[in-house]
């Protein structure tokens, strides 16, 4: 069997899984085209933020455990984007806010001058220690009373500065754009150092983020969460209640509910492909292009890349950024499918360790192997559970009926997921360490 | 202006909270430092070891509970943590020997033990969900203070009490006497010296004739040590939650970095660094400042400079901040 | 991309994560020790005819004959990539020996591992990275006895009174001393196991002339008490004078070998290595 046929086959098996998922209930499967779909579409998304973690791994070897930040990024470029404009936000403090956060940008920029400039000493510690107090304490005197204000403003359902009211499409670009924006700063920290410290430096930035969303309720209503986005796609009900879908249903055989769910769920498949594919291909020509070859050649032999003239942490920050930028289109697309933000529910294993296991399960370097890596791995994220309560059901057949250990088996079987996740990362780094496609 | 109460407030709700957490953090670090100055990688799966540890004690907690066996004022919990770091050292070393070792023999990079450490992480994180749930496990017996802050009042006569929880009064002991016999043992010991001759220079280590297997085996039996001491100690203090444990690894790798990766001395330094930035940072200081200055200066808000939530953001401030002026760490890394 | 995927880090260079510090760089070329049998005769310790060369890599060594008698020092020199520091770590075990032997003290040792050698009675002191900067000079010293389970305070004792500045600085990281001092903390380390035979992979590189005088002086001073020592030396006229033994390398091969006297009067060896 050649390695093509082997990669097509792995392919064909997802896809396999997916079709069986939708029309058979047979052991773990539900036979619900809905729930196919529904894992289909996560899939899609899991597979664009494995490229943007594989263009940072495979291409350059930087270790980026922040995706998770870069994820809700994208998530609040939704809301700032596409809700409604909210005047009254903006006319009571929405521009206190926005001069505050200028303000606090302005100290920081301020505080990076002085230790640039100024040479080392007592005095510069001064002065920037004067510079910064005086400077946080200027920006929450702006900020605290505009947050306030902002925040009184329809509290049940508002209570933020909204959003610009565009379609939400623009949204996911936008999306990338956040994250490319914070990636360029936490690269131009991380990278810039004496030796390089990105890993911890996006784990805590990616804490930071959520943080913020978690807590300043002005931009995106913190943990009340900002539901009912815009969608690209009609609404069920409103298909249901339109008379020519529902022939057009009833033609196909299927009833008008099922068949508006399947109908939107589908589209958002086709969307997202077509993303997908997009950034496939643009990440395929940048991999083949001269661009693509020197990344690949500082990687193998930075020293070497060095001494010919590359400016190493240069081409890194580029690369962190544009991987970047590719999770905050994919988080950005995952919260408009989900059609709502929140926060509360980002949490680094499903977001950022589990996007790792992806890629290294598809295969570090080849943008192939992390579509695969994406589709297989979130298809068994979502199908352990399933698998474990029959697994537990078997193992616990012979026991009493009523007995503690079999209630607690049981119950315990959901949470075989993560074990199951690190069972598979362990098994192909020891047996596959290249990942399912490796790279050519 | 009342410096007296002003005092009393600061040791209440900064200092004394300051160094319980200050000694998990660093007991924490310390098994993280050791980790990435011997088996020379950031084990990501050290926050889930703290929780397997934690667990286990737990369990034997319960386990003496149900028959009734008791430390009097002190918590059951103190009994059964030589089981709980006996399973813990079995975990680690199982671990050892199932996964990391053949790294070792295939001489892998570091960042590939990173990865595998990743789905260690995983692993361990199911285990201890499958076997104690997910849920908020509190298991905190015995006598709550050392000091309450009634009885406190009474004592003094002043207006601000002073309440020291055993569970800190026993975390901030029990830290000082774990952090001297380790020191006693990385610096007095042939065992622990060749642990540091390893750390320093594997291959004139080798050279000496020292078995690097026996390093690597005493270093995870300490780690898993550290770990279930630092995890018991964290969970008695405040609670045991799996995805809690799993969390404290920012503020863990923050205070291990901020002293310097691979000195044991720096991770204890950056543990209490990074503790009492947080707490301080986090802390509402309108009290304290209401006591210690004349009435026409007392503040109108909370004087909160962040709110609680932002500790993580405290502890990367902090780091970048000493990673920008010291790139190795106050305490140059590495010196196990 | 290395051939083994274990060791593909990507150029994964991120401080925070790795510590690539005193990571083990040593390619023994056995992992495993396989048996030694005795043999009659011969020098004390020799690498005889060696051809080999590092892993599955090309032959570097051809025909490479090395030995060194009780109370001889023998001088490997040659010009630069000649394969000297190549032939010692041959004998020392770092090197697939494909055909040859190495013997010490009527045992044949070509199958052992680096670590076995020590055991055996090899004292080697590698060119870079011979102590541990972090501890100090006595716990270094320490270390070097860690093989030894009957008391090492004599041997201590010797050390301090061949190298007295060390005793001087016995509590001092060695890490913190100047570059002469280190090597002599290098050197006391391997004598700390009581070997029988020292080996030297360039001691004097990077030191001074008054420092590399004053080494040498050392060097003969252990070799005195019998020790046979074999040495790698870039300094090729000092080190032939102390010599007993020299042997001249050139591409992997013994070009020239004999007393140090004869080869610094040959004039052919003159004209080539020493600069006329």
């Amino acid at each position: 069997m050649t390695e093509t046929m082997k990669h097509t086959l792995l392919f064909v098996f997802v896809g396999v899984m997916i079709l069986l998922e939708g029309m058979t209930d047979f052991l773990f499967f539900s036979g619900s085209w809905n729930s196919a779909l529904v894992i289909l579409n996560m899939g899609l998304i899991s597979a664009i933020m494995a490229i943007g973690v594989n263009i940072q791994w495979g291409f350059a070897g930087l270790f980026n455990v922040g995706i998770m930040g870069f994820t809700a990024l994208g998530g609040l470029a939704v809301v700032l984007v596409s809700t409604p404009v909210i005047p009254a936000a903006w006319s009571s403090g929405g521009v206190s806010i926005v001069m505050a956060l200028v303000m606090g940008a302005l100290t920081v920029v301020a505080a990076v001058m002085i230790t640039k400039f100024m040479p080392a000493g007592k005095l510069r510690a001064l002065v920037l220690a004067v510079v910064l107090i005086a400077g946080f304490f200027v920006y929450r005197a702006i900020f605290d009373p505009a947050v306030g204000s902002v925040e009184a403003i329809n509290p049940a359902l508002q209570g933020n500065i909204g959003g610009l009211g565009l379609p939400v499409l623009l949204a996911w670009p936008a999306g990338g754009l956040l994250a490319a924006g914070a990636a360029w700063l936490i690269g131009k920290t991380a990278l810039g150092l004496r030796s390089d410290y990105l890993a911890i430096a996006t784990l805590g930035i990616a804490e930071i983020i959520i943080a913020v969303l978690k807590n300043e309720d002005w931009l995106s209503r913190g943990v009340k969460n900002v539901v009912g986005l815009p969608r690209p796609l009609p609404y069920e009900v409103d298909l249901q209640s339109d008379p020519s879908f529902v022939e057009r249903a009833a033609s196909w055989g299927i009833d008008p509910v099922t068949a508006s769910t399947v109908y939107v769920k589908a589209g958002y498949a086709l969307m997202f492909t077509v993303v997908l594919l997009a950034l496939l291909w643009m990440a395929q020509m940048a991999l083949k292009s001269p661009w693509g070859r020197m990344m690949r050649a500082i990687r193998d032999n930075e020293t070497a890349a060095e001494a010919m003239g590359k400016d190493v942490t240069r081409r890194h920050l580029q690369i962190f950024v544009l991987g970047s930028a590719i999770c905050g289109i994919a988080g950005a697309m995952m919260t408009t499918l989900d059609s709502q933000m929140t926060p509360g529910t980002y949490n680094p294993l499903r977001f950022t360790f589990l996007i790792w296991v992806m890629v290294i399960v598809g295969g570090s370097g080849n943008n192939f192997g992390a579509v695969l890596g994406g589709m297989l791995i979130w298809f068994f994220w979502i199908k352990v559970e399933p698998m474990g309560i029959l697994l537990m059901e078997l193992v616990t057949s012979g026991m009493a009926e009523g007995s503690a250990l079999k209630a607690h088996l049981l119950e315990s079987a959901s949470h075989m997921r993560l074990f199951t996740m690190g069972l598979i990362l362990l098994l192909v780094l020891r047996f596959s360490p290249r990942g399912l496609i490796p790279e050519k | 202006m009342d410096l007296l109460n002003a005092l009393v407030a600061l040791t209440n709700f900064v200092i004394v909270p300051g160094l319980a957490y200050g000694s998990q953090l660093a007991l924490g670090a310390l098994g993280v430092t050791l980790i990435y100055g011997i088996l020379r990688f950031s084990n990501f799966a050290h926050g889930d070891t703290m929780a397997f540890g934690a667990m286990v004690t737990i369990l034997f907690t319960w386990l003496f509970q149900s028959v009734g066996l008791s430390a009097g004022p002190l918590p059951t919990a103190l009994l059964a943590l030589p089981f709980g770091i006996l399973g813990t050292i079995a975990l680690a070393l199982v671990t050892d020997r199932t996964v990391y070792r053949f790294y070792r023999q295939q001489k892998a990079k570091p960042v590939i033990f990173v990865m595998v450490s990743l789905g260690v992480m995983f692993m361990m994180n199911g285990i201890v969900r499958f076997i104690i749930g997910p849920g908020d496990q509190r298991f905190t017996d015995g006598e709550r203070f050392v000091i309450s802050a009634r009885t406190f009042k009474k004592l003094t006569g002043l207006q601000e009490g002073l309440a020291i929880k055993t569970t800190e009064a026993l975390t901030v002991i029990t830290a000082v006497i774990v952090v001297a016999v380790l020191f006693w043992f990385l610096n007095k010991t042939r065992t622990g010296k060749s642990m540091r001759a390893y750390s320093d220079n594997e291959d004139l280590a080798l050279l000496s004739g020292i078995n690097p297997e026996r390093v690597v085996m005493y270093t995870w039996m300490i780690v898993a040590a550290l770990a279930t001491i630092a995890g018991v100690l964290y969970g008695l203090d405040k609670s045991f939650k799996p995805f809690t444990y799993f969390q404290l690894l920012l503020p863990i790798f923050a205070s291990a970095i901020v002293g310097g990766l691979g000195n044991p001395i720096g991770a204890i330094a950056g543990g209490f660094i990074i503790a009492f930035s947080e707490v301080t940072i986090t802390y509402a200081w309108k009290k304290v400042l209401n006591y210690s200055l004349p009435d026409s200066l007392a503040p109108d808000g909370l004087v909160q400079l962040l709110s609680t939530d932002y500790k993580f953001a405290v502890s990367f401030a902090i780091l970048i901040v000493v990673l920008l002026f010291k790139p190795t760490g106050l305490f140059k890394g590495k010196a196990v | 991309m290395s051939d083994n995927p274990y060791q593909d880090d990507h150029g994964n260079k991120d401080a925070s994560i790795t510590n690539v510090k005193g990571i083990g760089t040593m390619q023994p070329a056995h992992l495993k020790s396989g048996p030694t049998h005795k043999v009659e005769g011969g020098p004390f310790l020799i690498g005889d005819t060696m051809t080999g060369g590092y892993g599955k890599g090309p032959d570097i060594l051809h025909d490479c004959t090395i030995a060194v008698d009780k109370g001889e020092i023998a001088v490997i020199v040659g010009p630069n990539g000649a394969g000297k520091s190549t032939a010692m770590k041959a004998v020392f075990g770092m090197l697939n020996v494909r055909s040859g032997a190495v013997r010490l003290d009527g045992e044949d040792i070509t199958q052992l591992t680096p670590q076995d050698r020590v055991v055996k009675g090899m004292g080697f002191v590698p060119q870079t990275s011979n102590i541990f900067t972090s501890m100090t000079v006595e716990e270094n010293l320490e270390m070097g006895a860690f093989i030894r389970t009957d008391d090492f305070r004599d041997t201590m004792e010797q050390v301090y009174d061949l190298f007295p500045i060390l005793r001087d600085k016995r509590n001092q990281p060695a890490g913190e001393l100047s570059g002469g001092q280190r090597q002599q903390v290098a050197v006391g380390r391997a004598l700390m196991t009581k070997p029988k035979v020292l080996m030297l992979d360039e001691p004097t590189a990077g030191v001074s002339p008054i420092v590399m005088d004053e080494l040498f002086d050392r060097i003969i001073e252990v070799a005195r008490t019998g020790l046979p020592i074999l040495m790698v030396e870039q300094n090729a006229k000092q080190a032939l004078e102390i010599a007993d033994k020299g042997y001249v390398l050139v591409q992997g091969r013994n070009a020239y070998t004999g007393t140090g006297k004869e080869l610094l009067a040959d004039p052919e060896v003159r004209k080539s290595f020493l600069g006329g």
